[in-house]
Formats: structure tokens, C-alpha cells, sequence
């Protein structure tokens, strides 16, 4: 007899402790975002039921002391857990202030690059239009083209938003993000090589050389250079280990893709040549006497870069039809990688310490 | 000696052959008989599993020649001269194509494709074998 009832003691001791700790959790659930206020009844299914089981119990003594714990827990239980949840909701008020504020600080510090970028640009333009150390002269040697300015100005910003979304994809990946969030994340990486594929494209139509010539780009990119842009086969390369594991249909898929990508580079690439060749001999018959422009051929060149830029970004869709979400995420992550290094080459190889003269 | 082959005898000519095959539109043929010339073309749509209309001389008619016959694919090719022609030949197809007329063209199993970018998309998602097999184009 004894043993029972002391059990009933120790477990319903347990319960009026439990209730405390569960009605302060759940109170902040409730407070917070209002979705665990049916949570809070359970507690008073459990007491309940607690109370219904004591009662069908033998010992009346026990009954009352039970009620009379309760009771005397029940005030400054309402107390604490006002207090607590008054606390937790200044924290979390606390919190989002402070992100919003380090958001807005690394909004500013971008801004901030950007600006010093630009001033580098203007400045470096400013010593090629000069020439000389004195020389005050007028005549302006660097590009005129406004297109083209301005193409450069938002290939610069382009860069920034590309290097800000490998950061960004880079730590979703590390942490462990529903597959939605990440699906945004990749749709916005896809969308920003869309975006500089069109910019591309208005730049090709007021300089078309320029844009096949990848003036834009750094050295070690132009190294690259195919019809103003990147060779699709060569993409599929760079993402060939970062897809692994794969199953046998996926590898299938990636092979014919790859074979697909090689077959529309070379008729590309023979189109090219026909054009280089067409235009090659209309130089020599001296039908671009003085420089004259020719819209057909300007258009063809239009058109082919266009299609480039097109076959990269099909290329682009269909591995992402082919892999799941996550392979997808890595692949836009290790592409984008590889160009950030690619460019930064550029700078550390022709910046490098060189050895006195 | 060029002569568009027709649809029948194509399937022989389509393995690993990489014979072109012209019918280049000469001006001066062809004005006496422009109702006959409007024929001409929609029957060698119709008698062709693949055809590639083009202007002469461009570099988009060679890239879509040269895919398609890397896929082992021969298809006929046909001609468009000048300005006048253009004109000729993109009237006679308004009754088979929506929309306007843009060189080059692809037809496959008698019915419009499309143009270079269609048939670009199409190769790198993989449909574009299939649906030339089904036209007769390609024999595996």
C-alpha cells in the first residue's frame, strides 16, 4: 500500500513541476506565433487525469495534499510565466533589430566596393585617355562606345551579385536548408546568368567585336574565349566530379548532354568560321572601304554570339532537369567558384612580385 | 545535276552519307512559272523528311547544315538567292507557316520546326533524335 501511494506522491510531484516547465514552453510557443495554444489544454487533460486517478485511489489524505501543492504553485506559476515570456519576446525584439541593422551594414559595405570599383574603372580609363605623365591632351583613346560604358558598369555590379550569391549558396549548402530554399537559391543563380546573356546581347548590338573579342573579361577568362563567351563541353566538365554520386540513368542523361553540347559546338564553331572567312574576304575585295558597315554581317555576329550565350544556358536547364535539386546547387556553386577563381588569376598572375631588373 | 531527292529514295542515302544535296533557286527559270515554283516548294517540303531552307551564303543555314549532318542526317537543302526570292518563297509559305518568316528554316516530316534556336534547344534536351527518327530522317 505503502509503495503505491508513495509512487502516486513522486510522479504527481513530477507532474505539478512538469506543468510549470511545459506551460512556460508552450506559453512562449503561444505567445510567439499563436500555433501551440492547443498545446496548453493538455495540461489540463493531464492534471486531470492525474486528479481522476487519484481519486479512484484509496487515500483521501493524499488528494488534498495534491490540491493544496497545486494551488500554491499556481500564483507564482502566472507570475513567472509572464515574466519569462515578457523576456523572451523582448529578446527576440532584440534579435531581429539587430539583424536588420548588420543587414543594412552589409548592404552599405557593398555599396561601398561598388563605388571603390567604379572609381578605380574611371581613374585606370583616365590615365589611358591621358597618355602621358603631363600631357593634357583631349583626345580620348579609351572606349567612347556609351553602350559599351555602360555595359561595364553592370558587368561590375553583375560580378558583386554573382560573388554575393556564391557566398550565399556556399553556406546554404553547409547548413542544412529545405529543399525549397535551396531551389530559390539556384532559380536565382540561373536568372542572373540570364541577366548577363541579355546584357551581353544589347552590348553585342552596339559593339559587336567588343563583345567577341570578351574585351570585358579578365585575361585569364579571354584565355577561354570561344565566339565571346564559354564553350558548354567545357562547362560540363568543370561540373563532372561535383555531381558524383549519380545514378545510371543520370550518368546516361549526362553523357548524351555532353555529346549534344560537342555536336552544337562544332556546328557553332564551323559557323564561325564561315563568317571569320566571308568577312575575311570581303576585307580583301575591299568592300569595307573606309570601314563601312554592313548590317548583314553585323546581324550574323549578333546572331551567333546570341546563340552562344543561348546553347550555355539550355546546357544550364537541362542539367538541371537531370539532377536532383541539391546535385543542381553544387553544380551552380562549383561553376561559379571556378570562374571566381579564374578571374582572380587575372589579377594575382599579373600582379605577382617580379624579380629587379 | 543537283536535284532535290525525294522523300523514298532518302532513306537510302541517310546512312553516314554526307552528300549535300542543293536545288538552287535560279532567277531566270523560274518566271514563267510562278504557280509551278509555288508548288515546288511546298512539294519538297512535303517530299522531304528534312529540309533546310536558307539564304545562300549564310553562316545560320551552315551551322544548322552542319548539326544535322553530324547526327548523320541528310537533308535537302534549298536555296533562297536574293532580296526577290525571299520575298517569292516566304509568300508561298505563309499558307503553311504562322507568323513570319525568319531564314533559316527547318522542316521536318513535312511540317515546320522551326529555326536555329528550336533546333539547338531541342538537340541539347535531347528530343531532337527521337523526332527525326520518327520522321524517317535517321535510322539507328
Amino acid at each position: 500500500m505503502n509503495s503505491p501511494s508513495a509512487q502516486f506522491v513522486s510522479s504527481r510531484r513530477m507532474s505539478v513541476y512538469d506543468p510549470i516547465h511545459q506551460i512556460n514552453m508552450w506559453g512562449e510557443g503561444f505567445k510567439s506565433n499563436g500555433n501551440l495554444s492547443a498545446s496548453i489544454p493538455l495540461i489540463d487533460e493531464a492534471d486531470l487525469k492525474f486528479d481522476s486517478s487519484q481519486s479512484e485511489d484509496a487515500s483521501h489524505g493524499m488528494l488534498g495534499t495534491s490540491n493544496k501543492y497545486e494551488q500554491e504553485a499556481n500564483r507564482p506559476i502566472d507570475k513567472i510565466q509572464r515574466r519569462l515570456a515578457q523576456n523572451r519576446e523582448a529578446a527576440r525584439k532584440s534579435r531581429l533589430r539587430k539583424k536588420a541593422y548588420v543587414q543594412q551594414l552589409e548592404s552599405s559595405r557593398l555599396k561601398l566596393v561598388q563605388l571603390e570599383q567604379e572609381l578605380e574603372r574611371v581613374r585606370q580609363q583616365g590615365m589611358y585617355m591621358g597618355g602621358g605623365l603631363d600631357s593634357n591632351n583631349m583626345c580620348f583613346a579609351g572606349p567612347v562606345n556609351p553602350g559599351i560604358a555602360a555595359f561595364e558598369m553592370e558587368y561590375g555590379h553583375w560580378v558583386d551579385e554573382q560573388n554575393r550569391q556564391i557566398s550565399e549558396m556556399r553556406n546554404a549548402l553547409n547548413s542544412h536548408i529545405s529543399d525549397i530554399e535551396l531551389r530559390m537559391l539556384v532559380d536565382g543563380m540561373m536568372n542572373h546568368y540570364a541577366e548577363i546573356y541579355r546584357m551581353k546581347s544589347a552590348a553585342a548590338k552596339t559593339d559587336v567585336f567588343y563583345v567577341m573579342s570578351g574585351m570585358w573579361k579578365t585575361t585569364a577568362e579571354r584565355f577561354f574565349l570561344w565566339i565571346g563567351g564559354f564553350r558548354p563541353s567545357e562547362l560540363l566538365k568543370i561540373l563532372g566530379p561535383m555531381i558524383e554520386p549519380l545514378t545510371e540513368q543520370q550518368r546516361l542523361d549526362i553523357d548524351n548532354l555532353g555529346q549534344s553540347c560537342q555536336q552544337a559546338e562544332d556546328a557553332l564553331s564551323q559557323g564561325m568560321e564561315k563568317l571569320r572567312q566571308t568577312l575575311a574576304d570581303s576585307v580583301a575585295a575591299g568592300q569595307f572601304i573606309e570601314g563601312t558597315y554592313i548590317p548583314q554581317m553585323a546581324t550574323a555576329m549578333e546572331k551567333l554570339e546570341a546563340l552562344v550565350s543561348f546553347v550555355n544556358q539550355e546546357t544550364l536547364q537541362q542539367m538541371s532537369r537531370t539532377l536532383t535539386i541539391r546535385q543542381s546547387a553544387r553544380c551552380l556553386l562549383a561553376l561559379g567558384e571556378y570562374f571566381q577563381r579564374l578571374r582572380a588569376l587575372s589579377s594575382l598572375w599579373s600582379n605577382r612580385p617580379r624579380e629587379p631588373a | 545535276m543537283h536535284q532535290a531527292i525525294p522523300y523514298m529514295s532518302s532513306h537510302n542515302n541517310n546512312f553516314g552519307n554526307i552528300n549535300e544535296n542543293y536545288y538552287s533557286n535560279k532567277k531566270k527559270e523560274n518566271h514563267a512559272s510562278s504557280k509551278g515554283e509555288e508548288k515546288m516548294i511546298l512539294n519538297m517540303v512535303s517530299e522531304n523528311a528534312v529540309i533546310v531552307i536558307g539564304k545562300r551564303g549564310c553562316c545560320m543555314s551552315h551551322v544548322v547544315k552542319r548539326l544535322l549532318q553530324s547526327l548523320g542526317v541528310n537533308p535537302a537543302i534549298h536555296e533562297v538567292e536574293e532580296e526577290k526570292d525571299e520575298v517569292i518563297v516566304a509568300r508561298e509559305l505563309e499558307s503553311i507557316i504562322e507568323g513570319n518568316v525568319q531564314f533559316p528554316m527547318v522542316f521536318i516530316g513535312g511540317k515546320l520546326f522551326g529555326g536555329l534556336d528550336r533546333l539547338m534547344a531541342t538537340h541539347i534536351s535531347g528530343e531532337l533524335v527521337p523526332l527525326l527518327k520518327q520522321a524517317g530522317a535517321l535510322w539507328l
